[in-house]
């Protein structure tokens, strides 16, 4: 266990630069078409530094998928959940999300839809893979 | 391809076998030399009997409960020796499969893909084990070549 908390470490730390990257191009963006015109320092602060940790526990909990004791549908859905958990937390702390009932169901739907997209791609190069291994083995 | 014998009662005896890579050609001869040298061969236990098994008849080496089988079509043996151990014993036709489990490629029956995304083996004795995610990429070398 004390191998993949560090492992996480590892790749949290060498990855969590991307939130604030992300965060400093959907700002410009956002400041291109207008949509904001300023922020606060608070706002840019708390931006950076809630980003940073976005990023981190994201890069972080892809540890799920080398521990071999976990099925890559255990290790999905782990990932899964701390994938939802760390963006809409930290979203709604933001306030880049608000707090209601609507925005929460848009965003969960989304996030359910494009992770069940990627699943099924998943499933259909995994027996895709099979198939041809069967067919070598005749 | 060519064969070429050297009689040479100066050196150690060795086979080798030079190839662009390994075939069912190079598993046999591989076999065949350890049958001629006596290395062909493992110790194993049933619930009351010591067998000799003939490593081309074994399926699969796995751990379970910490200890290590060797399953074949007649059943499954108990062997007290350590994975790695055995691992060093058995011919280039076994590949590992996950981190408990040795697969003999000659023996397997079919891939099966898991509606969980993994890829399984089912023998022709029927057993079935994993492929890990970590030696999929081995596995698929070794089938596909």
């Amino acid at each position: 266990m004390k191998k993949y908390a560090i492992e996480f470490l590892k790749r949290g730390m060498s990855f969590c630069f991307g939130g604030p990257l992300v965060l400093a191009i959907v700002y410009g963006i956002l400041g291109l078409v207008g949509a904001v015109e300023n922020f606060t320092v608070g706002e840019v602060v708390i931006g950076i530094f809630s980003s940073t940790l976005l990023a981190f526990i994201a890069a972080g909990i892809t540890v799920i998928y080398t521990i071999d004791k976990l099925s890559p549908f255990s290790a999905a859905l782990i990932h899964g959940v701390v994938l939802y958990l760390d963006y809409i937390l930290l979203y709604l702390f933001n306030g880049w999300l608000q707090s209601s009932l609507k925005p929460i169901m848009i965003f969960t739907i989304c996030f359910v839809l494009g992770y069940l997209i990627i699943w099924a791609i998943v499933f259909v190069v995994t027996r895709k893979c099979t198939k041809k291994l069967n067919e070598s083995l005749n | 391809m060519n064969f070429q014998l050297i009689i040479d009662n100066e050196n150690e005896e060795l086979i080798t076998a030079r190839v662009k890579k390994s075939s069912e050609l190079t598993d046999r001869i591989e076999t065949l030399v350890k049958e001629y040298v006596g290395e062909n061969k493992i110790v194993a236990f049933s619930e009351d009997e010591t067998v000799i098994l003939e490593i081309k008849n074994i399926e699969c080496v796995t751990v379970i409960d910490n200890k290590v089988w060797a399953i074949t079509e007649s059943g499954k043996y108990l062997i007290k020796n350590r994975l790695y151990e055995v691992e060093k014993m058995l011919t280039s036709s076994f590949i590992r499969i996950n981190k408990s489990s040795v697969a003999n490629i000659s023996k397997i029956k079919k891939f099966i893909s898991t509606y969980s995304g993994g890829v399984n083996i089912e023998f022709k004795s029927g057993y079935t084990d994993y492929i890990s995610r970590r030696c999929l990429p081995q596995v698929k070398r070794r089938v596909l070549k």
